[in-house]
C-alpha cells in the first residue's frame, strides 16, 4: 500500500457498526425531530431490545446539558424485554437545528456506552433580524429596520409594536413576502443617550400570548 | 506498480478540489480548533487581563448561575434568551467593550451557541471571545 | 461474463458516489450539509485530533464520490479500487478500535439514511462491498498493470 498512513487513519467515519455483537440493540441512536413552531418541548422515544441471553441493567443515563432530560422507566431489562428512554429537550428561546446528545451506561461488556442523539430543528414563531439597533450620539437620526420573519409554517398577519418610551417611534410596514415586516424604528434625536425596549406582539394566529422583544438605544457621548 | 501509484496519487489529488471548494464555502462555520465552530477562544488569563474592558457573560443554566458565577457576569442563555438578551442589550452592552462568553468547561457548547447568537441576531460589533476551559478553568485562577 | 463483472463494478461505483453525496448534500430540501457537523462525529471516536477530523470532514467524502465515479467510468480504474479498499480496511480497524473500547456509536456510513439499517444488515452490506471491490480487483483489465518501470 502505498499510500500514507495519515491518510488511511483519517477514514475512520466510514464505520460498520459493531453493534451486530452488542446484547443491548437499539431501533435508532439518532433521531431528528421537527416540533412544530413556538413549542416548548421537542421529545424522541428511543427504544431498545434486549437481544441476549442475560439480563442487562442500565447503570447511568446522563444528558450533554442541562436543558435535555432522559426519562427512563426502569434499569434493568430482562432478556427479549424491550423498553424506551424518553429525551425530552426543552427548547426555551433556541433556534435552529439542536443537538443534544444522551449517554447510556449498561453493564454490558460488550458495549458498555451509547451514544443517542436527538437533533431538534426548532422554529421560532417570529425571527427578528437584528434584534438590536442603535445610534451612536450626535448620529443623523436615521430610521433603522428590523426585520420581522414569521417562522416556516407559521402565518402571522399582523404585528403590534410599542416603545417603552416615547423617545423612539416606530411603525410597522409589510415585508417583502407574507408573513415578513418591516419594523422602522427612529429616534427623535441622537443628542442623548436613550433606551427603548420594544415589545413585538404577532396577532393571535400565530398563537396565544408569544411577546418577542427587540432593543434600540442612542448611545451615550463616548468615554 | 507505476500506473497503480500514479493514478492513486491522482485520485488522491482530485478530490482535494472539490474538498478545498468546500472549505472555502463553509470558511465561516469551520474552526480548525475547537468544535466550537467560528467563535475565537480566550484564555482565562488574558481576559482576565482585560478587566474592566470587558464584559463577562455566563451562558449556563439559571441554577449553575445562581449558585456561583464570574463576579459582574451577566447571565444571558438561551432558555430564557428572549428575556435576558434585552436586558443585556440596554443595561450592560456597549459597542467598546470585549464580550467574553463562558460556560461550565472546555467541552460544553452553550457558550459557542450564545456568541454566534449575538454576532448573528443583534449583529454586535463587539470583540466576543469564548472562554478556554470555561468556568473550570476560570475557577482555578481564583483568588 | 464481461459485463456481468461490469455491472458489478458500476454498481460498487454507484455506492460509494452515493455515500459520498450523503455526507456533502441533504436532498430533502436540497441543501450543502454543513462539514463541521461531519467533523463532530468523526470527533465522537476520540481517536484523532480535532483538525484532523474537519480536515478527513471536507476531504473524505469527496474521494468516495471521485473513486466511485472512477469505477463507474473504468478511468485509474486500479488506483480508485485501491484505495476504496484501503478505506474499507481502515473502516474496519476503526470498528475494531471502537468495540474494544466499548463505544458503540452507530454512526453515519450513509448519512444519516443509514440509521433506518438494522446491525446486521449493516455488517453484511459493508462486508458485500468489500468482498465486491476485491472481486473487481481480481478481474480488473489486464492492460492497466501493464508491467513498465
Amino acid at each position: 500500500m502505498n499510500l500514507p498512513t495519515k491518510a488511511l487513519l483519517g477514514a475512520l467515519f466510514l464505520c460498520i457498526s459493531t453493534g451486530a455483537h452488542a446484547q443491548l440493540a437499539w431501533e435508532k441512536t439518532e433521531l431528528e425531530i421537527n416540533p412544530a413552531p413556538g413549542a416548548d418541548s421537542a421529545v424522541a422515544t428511543f427504544k431498545y431490545e434486549n437481544k441476549g441471553t442475560t439480563p442487562i441493567n442500565i447503570k447511568a443515563v446522563r444528558t450533554s446539558c442541562g436543558c435535555t432530560t432522559a426519562a427512563l422507566k426502569k434499569n434493568d431489562v430482562a432478556p427479549g424485554e424491550k423498553g424506551e428512554i424518553v429525551a425530552t429537550l426543552k427548547t426555551g428561546d433556541r433556534v435552529g437545528q439542536q443537538v443534544k446528545t444522551v449517554t447510556v451506561e449498561t453493564d454490558d461488556l460488550k458495549s458498555p456506552q451509547t451514544i443517542l442523539t436527538l437533533k431538534a430543528n426548532i422554529v421560532q414563531l417570529l425571527e427578528l433580524q437584528p434584534v438590536f439597533v442603535s445610534w451612536t450620539a450626535n448620529e443623523d437620526p436615521k430610521p433603522k429596520t428590523i426585520v420581522a420573519k414569521a417562522g416556516k409554517g407559521v402565518t402571522i398577519k399582523s404585528l403590534e409594536v410599542t416603545s417603552s418610551t416615547p423617545e423612539f417611534t416606530t411603525k410597522v410596514e409589510p415585508g417583502s413576502t407574507a408573513g415578513e415586516f418591516k419594523i422602522i424604528v427612529q429616534p427623535k434625536e441622537t443628542g442623548h443617550q436613550a433606551t427603548a425596549n420594544l415589545t413585538i406582539k404577532p396577532d393571535k394566529s400565530a398563537g396565544e400570548g408569544k411577546v418577542f422583544n427587540a432593543s434600540a438605544r442612542v448611545m451615550p457621548a463616548s468615554s | 506498480m507505476r500506473p497503480l501509484l500514479r493514478q492513486s496519487v491522482l485520485l488522491l489529488g482530485l478530490a482535494l478540489l472539490p474538498a478545498a471548494v468546500q472549505a472555502l464555502y463553509f470558511r465561516d462555520r469551520i474552526s480548525w480548533e475547537s468544535r466550537i465552530a467560528e467563535s475565537d477562544m480566550v484564555s482565562v488569563d488574558l481576559a482576565r487581563s482585560w478587566g474592566t474592558d470587558a464584559v463577562w457573560i455566563d451562558a449556563r443554566p439559571d441554577v449553575d448561575f445562581e449558585r456561583d458565577h464570574v463576579p459582574e457576569a451577566i447571565l444571558l442563555n438561551e432558555d430564557r434568551w428572549n428575556e435576558l438578551l434585552p436586558q443585556f442589550l440596554q443595561q450592560r452592552w456597549s459597542p467598546e467593550k470585549k464580550i467574553v462568553v463562558y460556560c461550565s468547561a472546555e467541552s460544553c457548547n452553550l457558550a459557542g451557541d450564545v456568541a454566534r447568537r449575538l454576532r448573528e441576531e443583534a449583529k454586535l460589533p463587539n470583540q466576543i471571545r469564548v472562554l478556554k476551559g470555561g468556568w473550570e478553568e476560570w475557577l482555578k485562577t481564583r483568588k | 461474463m464481461k459485463l456481468a463483472w461490469r455491472i458489478v463494478g458500476l454498481l460498487v461505483g454507484a455506492v460509494f458516489v452515493f455515500a459520498g453525496l450523503t455526507k456533502i448534500v441533504d436532498f430533502q430540501p436540497f441543501r450543502f450539509l454543513d462539514p463541521m457537523d461531519f467533523a463532530r462525529d468523526i470527533d465522537n471516536y476520540k481517536i484523532l485530533p480535532w483538525g484532523i477530523c474537519v480536515a478527513l470532514a471536507l476531504y473524505l467524502p469527496w474521494l468516495e464520490v471521485i473513486c466511485g465515479i472512477a469505477l463507474i467510468f473504468r478511468r485509474w480504474y486500479s488506483g480508485a479500487l485501491t484505495i476504496l479498499f484501503a478505506l474499507l480496511v481502515v473502516f474496519i480497524g476503526a470498528s475494531i478500535a471502537a468495540k474494544t473500547r466499548g463505544i458503540d456509536i452507530t454512526c453515519g456510513c450513509f448519512g444519516h439514511l443509514s440509521n433506518q439499517l438494522s446491525f446486521a444488515w449493516h455488517l453484511a452490506l459493508d462486508f458485500a462491498i468489500v468482498a465486491a471491490v476485491v472481486a473487481l480487483w481480481w478481474k480488473r483489465p489486464d492492460d492497466r498493470l501493464a508491467t513498465n518501470p
